[in-house]
């Protein structure tokens, strides 16, 4: 496991995270970082203050005072945050991954679907009880994330929540005519069709792919309507 | 007010930051004096990374209203609400800069790659009239000439150390180790410590 690793190089990465130095996917590395850390906390808390001793106190104008006390006076102010990222109270085993809040975030900040694209011939019962599900999955705080690149650029993100999984790729280019992105749950070698990749938006596609936790998901390039067996290798696997 | 935070006491908690504190009861004849003394801040930093006092002064605003929104987030054990209130106007100002930046690069790659040596000038110039009364001043001259050119283009230009590696035309672990001693070296000599 290149964990250890890894999580070095995300404390690495503190520094530039307190001088925004860093871009969006780093960013969300060391967010979860933070979310499990409480020393990785401390130590970014020092840094801060370290950025913030270069800023040199000026006046602003005196009209954005007036601005400001007027919009104070009438935006109710946010709620105390719940104190559910508090790491220190949730099993150890969770810590590897404990994405928290974090993971919902990121997969909404990777997603970015208005409507969550999922299979398109379904009902439309079938339809709100799926994205009912996804919602669950997006607040669901013991969820886990897990990225993979894909093959010739992009990444794969998957978001494991109680059996289910829902995968989005950002990045995956368009399957072209005659051909779809093919999505396969496999356990033991042995490939299952979870379906035909949505067409994304925005160049992020998402699926949801119920039960496909603890397996692979697979996306392969297949003739339109997809296959029965992949025919071609996988673009991008992840191990959920 | 009964929040949870981490055994270790508040190191100093100073009346700005009980102020803070107390604006987060929802009373909006609390926020004025708040402002007062938080705004410079969130200007002079917005300002540092901006260089321009009219989106500066747009930053500002929408930093205190968020300091009033969000005033039960902030953590006297973890930051001084002057440091908090720096930390939001830095994010809020790079990500201003970093929207006009990649249209600006895109538009002008070509003109910025002939002239490449000479904003930099600017910028080291400019930075050191800018620092005058910054805490940090003293600090920065501990520093290896390349930490500090790491440091105060990342700080200024509002660069990732990506973009920051390119410009000083620097292999990338260079220039994160740099960044990383760089404010390594500030923070000792600065004397932050925590917990």
């Amino acid at each position: 496991m290149a964990d250890d690793g890894t999580t070095r190089d995300t404390w690495d990465l503190l520094p530039a995270y307190a001088l925004d130095a860093v871009d969006d996917l780093e960013r969300r590395a060391v967010e979860r970082l933070l979310e499990a850390d409480p020393d990785a906390r401390r130590a970014l808390d020092e840094y801060r203050e370290v950025v913030a001793a270069f800023a040199v106190d000026q006046e602003p104008p005196a009209q954005v005072r007036d601005a400001v006390l007027a919009r104070v006076a009438r935006t109710p102010q946010a709620p105390v945050p719940a104190p559910a990222a508090m790491p220190a109270a949730r099993p150890r085993r969770r810590r590897r991954w404990a994405p928290v809040v974090a993971a919902a975030a990121a997969v909404v900040a990777v997603a970015v679907p208005t409507t969550v694209a999922v299979q398109q011939h379904r009902a439309a019962v079938e339809l709100q009880q799926q994205a009912d599900r996804v919602a669950q999955m997006l607040a669901d705080p013991e969820a886990r994330l897990v990225t993979a690149p894909i093959a010739g650029g992009g990444e794969a993100t998957a978001l494991v929540s109680d059996g289910d999984v829902l995968i989005s790729a950002e990045g995956l280019p368009d399957p072209g005519e005659g051909q779809d992105w093919q999505l396969w749950t496999i356990a033991d070698g042995a490939p299952e069709s979870a379906g035909i990749m949505p067409a994304g938006s925005g160049g992020v596609t998402t699926a949801w792919v119920p039960g496909g936790a603890g397996r692979t998901v697979a996306v392969t390039l297949e003739p339109a309507g997809g296959s029965e067996q992949p025919t071609s290798d996988p673009v991008v696997a992840i191990e959920t | 007010m009964l929040r949870q935070t981490d055994q270790v006491p508040p190191p100093t908690t100073t009346p700005v930051d009980a102020a803070l504190v107390a604006c987060a009861d929802g009373d909006p004849t609390t926020f004025g004096p708040v402002y007062d003394a938080l705004a410079p801040v969130a200007f002079g930093t917005s300002l540092g990374v901006l260089r321009d006092p009219d989106h500066a002064a747009e930053v500002t605003q929408e930093v205190m209203v968020e300091v009033w929104q969000t005033a039960a987030r902030f953590d006297p054990a973890r930051a001084s609400a002057r440091t908090w209130v720096a930390t939001l106007a830095r994010r809020r100002a790079v990500d201003r800069v970093r929207a006009e930046q990649s249209r600006r690069d895109r538009d002008q790659r070509d003109l910025d790659a002939s002239v490449a040596g000479a904003p930099r000038d600017v910028v080291v110039e400019d930075v050191e009239r800018r620092l005058e009364g910054a805490a940090v001043r003293r600090c920065l001259e501990s520093l290896t000439p390349t930490q500090r050119e790491a440091v105060v283009e990342a700080y200024y230009g509002g660069r990732t150390y990506r973009e920051v590696a390119e410009r000083l035309g620097a292999a990338l672990p260079t220039v994160k180790s740099r960044i990383r001693d760089g404010l390594g070296r500030l923070r000792d000599c600065l004397g932050v410590a925590r917990g």
